[in-house]
């Protein structure tokens, strides 16, 4: 399982590049099949540690507003949000 | 003495004259708006006028209506027009044909200086531009908050990634103060940390609404950003300092949307398609070297030797459980991928034809579908399938042609 604490660490786009490097030396058949079969564990690690990425993004659109003391404070954003009819 | 001209006549004829004048039948005259007033007719009138002194004018509403911008007082301007009399009052006037806005020269100038002095530092320099990331966990906006853009930005961002998480620091995009808050914005987003990519935005506009996204501090501050900046200033004929100082530059805020955030539902099926090639290529090599083992173990010269193959044949039992194990691992990913292919599949079960009314005839003795009558004779024995069951029975006289 250290390996798998390892891949925790790795963002989405790192992920994907190690998965896409476990798959061609898989493909390329090179090595025992301890190592095929230990290839085949991290790839399906590494899948699986992509597609909880894609799910990990929170949905949300937050506005920054001032709190009149100079730090920003993050508050849900919509268009009723925006008070006034001014336009950009 | 000359001729004793009616008040009238001398109107007149000072308008000839002015008519006549090559010069002043189009002349460009430069000033200040002042006095402007649009009549219900839809004539305008104002004066132009500079230091010393000032001129009356009148854009009839033919005229007005192609001006690219609407006159205000104080507003410095090119008029073309042609120099009249107004009969009436005697009074010299300008009937304008075509307006401009004075200065816009030298804007291109300032812009074009700024950019060759930017650019012998270095800060357009391809080198130092970074890469977007491919999956941005957060997407930092600095842009109106009111308006279209934030609008098109959401929903383009929503239509290829439902979960996308968007901070947007509102900042002026036009006026005064506009370069200093955006700057503000790209410097907050860099002290935060809260964002894998800024987005700077801004719809279309006239040069000068575009300006302040050509001041040399902001473009500055962008080069200076950690973090990645995309810029998207209005449309894709547009360009600013701001644009070249950026790491990507997108041709309208709706196309940075789609530069920074890729489609959701390809990316998950390049990882199921690179899951597939795990599992195929390990079959596959399980595959050769099971055969590989098979045509050993025949071989004569190690029949004697049996206990190798033996042992070898042990490790294949291990190495294959320990496969069994992998795929099961691997089958929890494709869990959900298979529950929809079962949907689909009952969607097409006969037993569902069977439900609505349809029976499938089979020959008992074959067990084959019965799917024409050349297969059925007198007095052979036919069982019908129905949803809930069957029903033995034989053919009694067989008659060819379409029935329904």
């Amino acid at each position: 399982m250290n390996q798998m604490q390892e891949y925790e660490k790795l963002s989405f786009e790192e992920a994907m590049i190690e998965l896409e490097s476990v798959v061609g030396r898989l493909d390329a058949g090179e090595g025992t099949l301890d190592e095929s079969i230990t290839l085949f564990q991290k790839g399906v690690m590494l899948s699986k540690l992509c597609s909880t990425r894609l799910e990990e993004i929170e949905k949300r659109v937050r506005l920054l507003t001032d709190d009149g003391l100079g730090t920003k404070k993050e508050v849900p954003f919509s268009e009723e949000s925006i008070t006034g009819g001014e336009k950009e | 003495m000359s001729a004793v001209f009616s008040v009238s006549d001398l109107n007149h004829y000072v308008g000839e004259v002015l008519a006549a004048d090559p010069v002043l039948s189009a002349v460009r005259v430069q000033g200040e708006i002042s006095g402007y007033k649009k009549y219900p007719s839809g004539h305008l009138y104002f004066s132009l006028k500079d230091k010393e002194s000032q001129v009356n004018c009148v854009a009839f509403r033919g005229n007005a209506a192609h001006f690219s911008f609407v006159p205000e007082n104080g507003m410095s301007v090119i008029i073309t027009a042609r120099a009249s009399l107004y009969d009436r009052d005697g009074r010299f006037q300008l009937v304008v044909y075509e307006m401009e806005k004075d200065g816009v020269g030298d804007l291109f100038a300032a812009f074009e200086k700024l950019k060759a002095k930017l650019e012998a530092e270095g800060i357009f320099d391809t080198a130092h531009k970074m890469a977007i990331p491919r999956l941005p966990r957060r997407i930092g906006v600095v842009t109106s908050p009111k308006g279209a853009v934030i609008q098109d930005i959401i929903h383009v961002l929503s239509r290829r990634f439902p979960n996308f998480d968007l901070l947007i620091y509102p900042s002026a995009v036009q006026g005064q103060t506009a370069a200093a808050e955006l700057r503000k914005g790209v410097e907050w987003f860099n002290s935060t940390d809260l964002v894998d990519v800024i987005i700077v935005a801004r719809g279309g506009g006239s040069i000068e609404d575009l300006w302040c996204f050509n001041d040399e501090a902001l473009a500055r501050t962008i080069y200076h950003s950690h973090i990645p900046v995309i810029s998207a200033v209005g449309h894709e004929t547009d360009f600013t300092i701001c644009d070249f100082a950026s790491d990507l530059r997108a041709p309208t805020p709706s196309a940075a949307a789609e530069l920074v955030m890729p489609i959701k539902s390809e990316l998950l099926s390049g990882i199921n398609g690179l899951t597939d090639r795990l599992t195929r290529s390990l079959l596959h090599s399980v595959a050769i070297r099971k055969n590989r083992l098979m045509m050993l173990s025949r071989s004569k010269a190690l029949l004697s030797p049996l206990r190798r193959v033996e042992s070898e044949s042990q490790r294949l039992d291990m190495l294959t459980l320990r496969l069994t194990h992998s795929l099961n691992r691997r089958v929890d990913i494709s869990a959900r991928r298979i529950d929809k292919d079962i949907a689909s599949l009952d969607a097409l079960s006969p037993l569902k034809v069977l439900s609505r009314g349809y029976s499938l005839a089979t020959n008992p003795l074959t067990g084959s579908c019965i799917t024409s009558v050349s297969q059925v004779s007198a007095g052979q024995p036919v069982q019908i399938q129905l949803a809930d069951g069957l029903v033995h029975c034989k053919a009694e006289n067989i008659q060819a042609g379409r029935i329904l």
